[in-house]
């Protein structure tokens, strides 16, 4: 088994570099149709809802709430094998109904995890060349 | 359906692990089972579609020539999407026998994939290249089949309060079956607590809530209801097929992870016919995880939505139950096939074929295959 423990990077493109543009400014960016206004993940050269070429970054809340998760026991890269577990989550943006982001519930014991509870994105370092935007329960003090 | 389309024969190559056999033995040794079954010879075939290799070179190389039709690649639903082109080619006349394949080499797994293997694999390539979508689901550690299918697993828990027993009992019950079949890899019996105490892939998700890679090889061989009649086995008679797509494919954003696919596509496969859900004598679901064999069960109407895991735990699926599902013992059991074991299962039963394990009497069967964002299913039935 191979012992590397660099993690897999993002390749961003023309239609997602803004995403990564957005984390490293430490923004949550999500790709939003500027005609109708209805955001769009994963990003898409045309809007779903109404036909429009016309899609940009822009940044969201962070807030959210989780839809489902799963105690990741097992790595399937390298990278992550030294740290199992971790709790991969389906969030619901606060943004718009129905518009799930796939991500890493963290700062959250296994035992505390409920379907529709509150998050708030949080941006975790996770290697010297990768930061990425996690979710964790959202603060009494954010709340208000 | 324009024509009345029939199953003439069906056949596996030999299935193992690590068995040396190439991707071309597995299609050979799949044809010829399924031509001998059907007692057709290479030259009765007039289509050919497969998943998983290359159909023009295996009708090519195996005689079956000219093609009248053909499907050669695609991204689908697995079997049952082969299985779907190769009804609607003889429904439509475009061929009047036509071979379907599902050809899968075994897929590396734990120490073998993150040691390089992986990247080299078909199946696991592209989980080692995080460009495209996969940039928003792989740097995350995330995106991988066992994942989605955690997330969909506690997703059913939360949503319905199915617990770990309620899968517990469905892989049970699948043993109870697999021991009838002498073709299943896994044959002991299972208890309770076996099963809670397997090792979790990504919880909710058990090892043993997955099916088992292997080396395969299947074929299914589709013809016209009136050439099925002159054939050596009792033909056996599409009543219905269903594809369904309800987003592109991502498992892991569904906007509705309770009801997927299988829900339109039931919903499309009832108004084909005029069966009901109570007139189906065996069910054949897919198990790829345990949760889509639970998601079918409410989809196709055999119990209400998030009652699947009562359903189970009532003894429902077993033999001598009144749905007995997944007779060969599933895919967990008998090895990946990707779906083709669920129709190979389901003519077998309708032949009266299966032994120890026949259903008595089966006249009407379904499978289904795959779930999330597309899947496919069909309604099977002897005169």
């Amino acid at each position: 088994m191979s012992t590397t423990a660099e993690p897999l990077l993002p390749i961003p493109d023309a239609l997602t570099q803004f995403f990564w543009d957005g984390v490293a400014a430490g923004e949550l960016r999500i790709q939003r149709c500027q005609q109708c206004r209805k955001y769009v993940h994963y990003p898409r050269p045309v809007c779903r809802f109404c036909r429009s070429r016309e899609l940009a970054g822009e940044r969201v809340s962070g807030r959210a709430s989780l839809y489902s998760w799963t105690i990741a026991t097992q790595a399937f890269h390298p990278f992550w094998v030294a740290r199992v577990p971790y709790t991969v989550a389906t969030v619901e943006l606060a943004e718009q109904p129905r518009l799930m982001f796939l991500s890493q519930v963290v700062e959250c014991p296994e035992n505390e995890l409920r379907a529709g509870m509150p998050l708030e994105v949080t941006f975790e370092r996770v290697a010297p060349e990768l930061t990425l935007p996690f979710f964790r329960p959202l603060r009494a003090e954010a709340a208000r | 359906m324009k024509r009345r389309v029939a199953i003439a024969g069906v056949g596996y190559s030999r299935v193992g692990r690590n068995t040396g056999l190439s991707e071309a033995d597995l299609v050979i040794e799949s044809t010829l089972a399924a031509l001998a079954d059907a007692g057709l010879e290479a030259r009765d075939v007039d289509g050919v579609v497969s998943m998983g290799s290359d159909a023009l070179r295996d009708a090519w190389m195996l005689g079956i020539t000219p093609l009248s039709w053909f499907f050669a690649g695609g991204m689908g639903p697995a079997f049952v999407y082969a299985a779907h082109q190769a009804i609607a080619a003889i429904a439509s006349g475009f061929c009047h026998t036509a071979l379907a394949l599902r050809i899968i080499p075994q897929q590396p797994t734990g120490a073998k994939l993150l040691g390089g293997g992986g990247a080299g694999h078909p199946m696991t390539a592209g989980l080692f290249h995080a460009s495209g979508d996969r940039q928003f689901s792989l740097p995350f550690g995330a995106g991988n089949p066992p994942q989605w299918a955690g997330l969909l697993t506690q997703r059913h828990m939360a949503q319905f309060g199915t617990t770990a027993e309620h899968f517990g009992r469905h892989v049970i019950t699948q043993r109870e079956h697999a021991a009838l079949n002498d073709d299943a890899f896994f044959r002991e019996p299972l208890t309770m607590e076996q099963y809670l105490a397997s090792r979790f892939v990504s919880k909710p998700l058990r090892i043993l809530d997955c099916d088992y890679p292997c080396d395969s090889g299947s074929a299914v061989i589709f013809t016209t209801a009136e050439r099925a009649r002159d054939l050596r086995k009792p033909a056996v008679y599409v009543e219905a097929a269903a594809l369904s797509a309800t987003r592109d494919l991502h498992f892991e954003i569904l906007e509705d992870m309770a009801e997927t696919s299988p829900k339109h596509c039931a919903q499309q496969l009832w108004a084909r016919t005029d069966l009901r859900p109570s007139d189906v004598d065996t069910a054949q679901l897919y198990d790829g995880f345990s949760v889509i064999t639970f998601q079918w069960l409410e989809a196709l109407g055999f119990c209400a939505p998030g009652e699947a895991g009562p359903f189970v735990a009532a003894g429902h699926t077993r033999l001598g139950g009144k749905l007995p599902t997944n007779t060969d013992g599933g895919a967990c059991n008998v090895g990946r096939r990707h779906g083709a074991n669920f129709c190979i299962e389901a003519v077998r039963q309708l032949r009266g074929e299966c032994g120890a394990r026949q259903v008595k009497d089966a006249r009407v069967a379904v499978f289904s295959n795959s779930f999330g964002p597309f899947c496919g299913a069909a309604l099977l039935r002897r005169e």
